[in-house]
């Protein structure tokens, strides 16, 4: 990852995301290998690490019993912060989080995004330099999710780097600038958004023949930049294409001059979704 | 280990946390039932006999009553101390900011606080009601002999059951072991007269010291005294480093 990223980490279930930020954060200690952050190793160096990150972690609960604001009090001094700093920036930062009028409540009245939320908002105490969510948005309403993507934004300007795993590849899709597929504990794709969509096909094009016929197919399907056919009725097929350049002319030109009669002939590029599915069944 | 985060945990522990009030209740019930047993010491004393040759036998009494009912309630207190933090997923948002050895010696630090202040506050009416309400001699040596042998003692338990706690899976589990293991120090004691299995139950060392309080202190060699609390530091060490290690190879 670089300094600034916004890096969206896909997988299956049981891929290894959870894990892997598990063991980012120091709460599962490696059997084998290493984990460099920031030039320090995670080994040698997990206090110092654990001071410059920030973490969101999935499936966890707070105190019923105690208050928002209690809560985040005691995580900032537990960030070195002392009482009156931690006191301070818990307020700013439950009212960023949307959560100013609750933070006297106790937990144990929060709704699933409430906690959500204040899980976001305790990983921001003392602005680390990384900021590690595990499924942050999950069971969050649209704007509790729009909320905290401008929220993301915005400490991401001010050169804080963020590591998202989501199941939600829309998300992602809006948010990260970089992204890695991640499969049975491997890393199997790793790039910039627009370059993870061409894993392995650049884009689909859509071919709509009147007289379409198994010739007209055959001659399409054995040209070397196409990945795939799929007839997806009598007269339209979806042609999966692998080339940097334009290929469209090339194809409608030798279409017709098998005498086809092209009534459509439209590009659509892949979604992460789809570049998340052809990834993973790659491997 | 980062102490100054041990004390951050140890004081939210007491004060805030969520188990702060249940944690005060139960060292409360502990000097309730102190007081309750030296209030009536004189009925006590009266059912036992050998009692009556001692000279001021209300720190036995009150001593006894550590020696019983402490290991017990300290079971209650902190059997579920770290597994209830793993099993709802709370301890992720501590183990984040602080290592894991800094998060149990906190812990520890909170259950033994507590203890150690009901202690005093047990040794401290036990002396009142010796002074005011027998008429003896104020004992400021046997006070914090008191003080400082029950404490340790009962911080042999809350090591122990620190341990378990982190070991079991969820709150149910631990209260099991935990009532286990009290079961297997016991039968270890009264089973292990002959062999070394007596040394490995903190109750060997807590009535290795009653001599200090029946009233015989002279008769009392204080090179055992040293002895028992020097192996009640080891074993405190001991269940410490080992509930260090197993936090480190909890999945968390």
């Amino acid at each position: 990852m670089e300094r600034g990223d916004i890096y969206g980490f896909l997988g299956q279930n049981g891929a290894g995301k959870t894990t892997t930020i598990k063991l980012l954060s120091g709460l599962l200690i490696p059997s084998d290998g290493k984990i460099i952050i920031d030039c320090m190793d995670m080994g040698n160096e997990s206090e110092n690490i654990k001071k410059i990150i920030g973490l969101v972690p999935q499936d966890s609960d707070f105190y019923d019993n105690r208050s928002a604001l209690s809560h985040m009090q005691y995580y900032g001094r537990l960030k070195d912060l002392n009482k009156k700093d931690a006191t301070e920036q818990s307020i700013t930062l439950l009212n960023k989080v949307g959560l100013k009028d609750a933070m006297h409540e106790n937990i144990g009245h929060f709704s699933h995004g409430m906690k959500k939320r204040l899980g976001i908002a305790q990983a921001l105490l003392k602005e680390p330099k990384i900021l590690i969510l595990d499924e942050p948005t999950n069971g969050l309403d649209p704007v509790g999710i729009k909320q905290i993507r401008e929220l993301l934004n915005e400490y991401n300007k001010r050169d804080m780097t963020i590591f998202i795993s989501s199941h939600n590849l829309l998300e992602l899709q809006g948010i990260c600038n970089r992204v890695g597929i991640i499969n049975d504990g491997k890393i199997i794709a790793e790039d910039k958004i627009e370059n993870i969509r061409h894993l392995e096909s650049n884009g689909v094009i859509t071919i709509g023949i009147y007289n379409l016929n198994p010739k007209i197919i055959n001659i399409i399907r054995n040209l070397k930049f196409v990945v795939k056919t799929e007839l997806k009725s009598e007269n339209v097929i979806d042609v999966f294409v692998n080339s940097k350049k334009d290929v469209k002319p090339e194809i409608n030109k030798l279409i017709v001059e098998n005498n086809g009669h092209v009534f459509k002939l439209i590009e659509n590029s892949l979604s992460l979704e789809d570049a998340f599915i052809n990834a993973t069944k790659m491997h | 280990m980062n102490l100054q985060k041990i004390i951050v945990v140890a004081e939210d522990e007491m004060f805030n946390g969520s188990k702060s009030k249940y944690l005060l209740t139960v060292g409360g019930i502990f000097i309730f039932l102190s007081w309750m047993m030296i209030h009536y010491s004189n009925s006590i004393i009266s059912l036992l006999p050998f009692m009556n040759n001692i000279n001021a036998p209300h720190y036995l009494i009150l001593y006894i009553v550590v020696l019983i009912l402490g290991p017990l309630m300290t079971l209650i207190a902190s059997y579920d101390f770290i597994c209830n933090e793993i099993q709802t997923g709370s301890i992720r948002y501590i183990i984040s900011k602080i290592d894991r050895t800094s998060f149990i010696l906190g812990k520890f630090l909170a259950l033994s606080s507590v203890f150690t202040v009901a202690v005093f506050i047990v040794a401290v009416i036990g002396s009142l009601y010796n002074l005011f309400i027998f008429n003896n001699a104020f004992e400021l040596g046997k006070l914090i002999l008191f003080v400082v042998i029950s404490s340790l003692y009962l911080n042999c338990f809350i090591s122990g059951f620190l341990f378990i706690s982190t070991l079991s899976p969820e709150n149910k589990t631990a209260l099991i072991m935990s009532g286990v293991f009290l079961g297997i120090l016991i039968f270890a004691l009264f089973k292990g007269n002959d062999n070394f299995l007596k040394y490995l139950t903190p109750y060997f060392y807590g009535i290795s010291n009653i001599g200090l309080f029946s009233g015989s202190t002279h008769k009392f060699e204080f090179i055992e005294l040293f002895k028992n609390i020097f192996f009640m530091i080891i074993y405190n060490s001991v269940f410490l480093s080992l509930t260090s290690i197993a936090i480190k190879r909890r999945d968390l």
